[in-house]
């Protein structure tokens, strides 16, 4: 099995749609892989569900690609590819090297030929007063829970955000029988109708959005457009949150504020990609608002501009499971002709098959984004008070008064704030700062740039540091 | 009745979603007192079954925070697992005889 220090012909990054589906095709060519994954589970943040030990959950019907997506951590695990979960990669270095922590206890080092970055998205957030209180949860938090654990977060909760994804995380709550108390819905209901068009054309798409709407209006929950959570308060965990109107330019409504008691308030608004390991590997990225930020530069083939470093999937633009498995074949196809097991010929009409194929994804990619857009009104309206980097309990203040100083980059605010510096590395305030840098200095986003990243990625204890990984240490170090 | 003396209790077993047939109660030790879960689940999952929504005290604000992403990306619910500093519970599964130790106190 593996041991510090071993080397591989491919090694993955993240079990998701576009992992699993190298590794799957990859396997059997006498290559060594190894795919590795932070969580518990193989599967990324899509393909979650109650696991063996736990229970029994009831029959649960499964669209298509989630099918799929299935069958795939299946086959994985019974072909020559190793796999390692509870791994987190902490940095990659020159000469094909990265080094992992495995299980927090140990760190072991890694040597690859190829590498696939299929590392994902995260959640993205808009501050507002006292988001920081707990019972402040994310959408994807309250999908995890139900799926992976069988829990809700809170017996009753309101909903607030933007975006497809609140409608997903909504069906699934009601449908295990939480109190939806409402769905404060950012953009205006016009937004969805200029989506139509494009999401008709993608028809699976069109049908989950359809099973979502007609549970949530079948369930009487109210859905508001053009709301935003003004507060979120409580003593030591939340008691009520006051939501206000806003106007067409993002502007709030003074005298439109309610007041909803909740212990529980689940936000979301879009995604973000991973991208700190490809930026630290040095591959090109590119801020594209369509794309839902910063992404990783592909070519038609997934090639990084590092050589023998690939991506794929939502690092190179946000754009769900179907686009994610496209890609996760075509990395695989260009990785087997690195190895000369594929016939460049022979792969030609089936890679431009794949590709056409990639380029439909995209359109919708750019459609899905731009429902995220949030208005720079909104963004400059944060209070003062509001805490933006919730490790190092930065707020709007701070921020802003940086910025005047002539702080205009993120590793200048970084430096006088300590902003981005804490535990989560800036994973949750970074997209939130990128955007205020924009709108406050009046510069593009390629002008302000990124957070600089250094190894470690994420935390880790000087014992794991400490102690290599030994596979078949006869004394179980 | 029955809302009042679970809420006075802390215990939050409701939560669990009763069309799951569970199959292993275990049990762990969340800030010395004996708690029930089930193997499988994770570390914030039996917190918050537990009424455990808070989770630690900024160390800069000193004010109270509990877990926001679920997935290990915010750093927010990390507890302290059979000595160990700094495990994220939405990370971990929970395990028999595991002690956990929230790191709320001010």
């Amino acid at each position: 099995m593996i041991k510090n220090n071993s080397k591989f012909n491919v090694v993955i990054i993240g079990s998701g749609f576009s992992g699993l589906t190298a590794a799957d095709m990859c396997a059997g060519h006498n290559l060594s892989i190894l795919l590795m994954d932070e969580n518990i589970h193989l599967g990324g943040q899509l393909l979650r569900k109650i696991p063996d030990n736990l229970g029994e959950p009831p029959d649960q019907k499964n669209d298509p690609i989630k099918k799929t997506g299935f069958s795939f951590i299946e086959k994985v695990k019974e072909k020559q590819i190793t796999l390692m979960n509870k791994t987190v990669l902490l940095g990659v270095y020159e000469d094909n090297t990265l080094l992992c922590e495995y299980d927090r206890k140990k760190t072991l080092s890694i040597k690859y030929d190829v590498l696939l970055f299929a590392t994902g998205a995260r959640e993205r957030f808009l501050p507002f007063k006292g988001w920081t209180l707990p019972g402040v949860y994310s959408t994807g938090m309250l999908q995890v829970l139900i799926k992976s654990s069988g829990l809700l977060p809170a017996q009753k909760t309101l909903m607030a955000g933007s975006g497809l994804f609140l409608y997903a995380a909504a069906y699934e709550y009601i449908k295990n029988k939480g109190k939806l108390l409402g769905i404060m819905e950012l953009s205006p209901f016009f937004n969805k109708i200029k989506f139509l068009p494009q999401v008709i054309h993608q028809y699976p798409k069109f049908i989950e959005g359809a099973k979502y709407l007609s549970k949530i209006i079948r369930s009487r929950v109210p859905v508001k457009y053009r709301r935003q959570v003004i507060e979120a308060r409580g003593e030591n965990s939340l008691q009520e949150v006051v939501v206000g109107k806003v106007d067409q330019n993002g502007e709030l409504i003074s005298g439109s504020e309610k007041t909803y008691q909740t212990e529980s308030l689940v936000v979301g608004f879009g995604f973000v990609p991973n991208i700190e390991a490809p930026q630290m590997a040095g591959c090109r990225l590119e801020y594209s608002q369509e794309k839902g930020g910063w992404t990783v530069v592909v070519n038609d083939w997934m090639e990084t501009t590092v050589e023998n470093i690939l991506a794929a999937g939502e690092i190179t633009g946000i754009g769900g499971a179907h686009k994610s498995l496209n890609e996760g074949k075509i990395a695989a196809y260009r990785i087997l002709e690195k190895f000369r097991l594929e016939d460049t010929d022979r792969l030609a009409p089936v890679l431009k098959k794949l590709q056409k194929e990639r380029q439909h994804h995209l359109s919708f990619v750019k459609c899905f984004n731009s429902l995220y857009k949030i208005k720079s009104r909104t963004i400059l309206g944060i209070p003062d008070d509001t805490i933006i980097c919730r490790c190092e309990s930065i707020d709007m203040k701070s921020i802003k008064e940086a910025i005047q100083l002539g702080c205009n980059s993120p590793n200048g605010l970084k430096m006088s704030t300590r902003c981005a510096m804490g535990p989560c590395q800036g994973r949750t305030c970074a997209p939130v700062i990128y955007d205020l840098l924009q709108v406050l200095c009046q510069k593009d986003p390629k002008e302000i740039g990124l957070f600089s990243v250094r190894p470690p990625f994420k935390p880790v204890s000087i014992h794991a540091l400490n102690h290599p990984y030994k596979s078949e240490s006869p004394k179980g170090l | 009745m029955i809302q009042k003396s679970i809420q006075k209790s802390g215990k939050m077993e409701h939560l669990r979603i009763d069309s799951i047939l569970r199959k292993q109660k275990i049990k762990f030790k969340l800030n010395g007192k004996d708690t029930e879960a089930y193997e499988g689940e994770t570390v914030l999952a039996a917190l918050l079954a537990a009424g455990q929504k808070k989770i630690k005290i900024n160390p800069v604000s000193r004010k109270p925070r509990g877990a926001l992403c679920g997935m290990g990306v915010c750093f927010e619910c990390r507890v302290t697992i059979d000595g160990i500093p700094n495990v994220r519970a939405c990370m971990t599964e929970v395990k028999p005889g595991m002690i956990i130790e929230t790191n709320d106190k001010k």
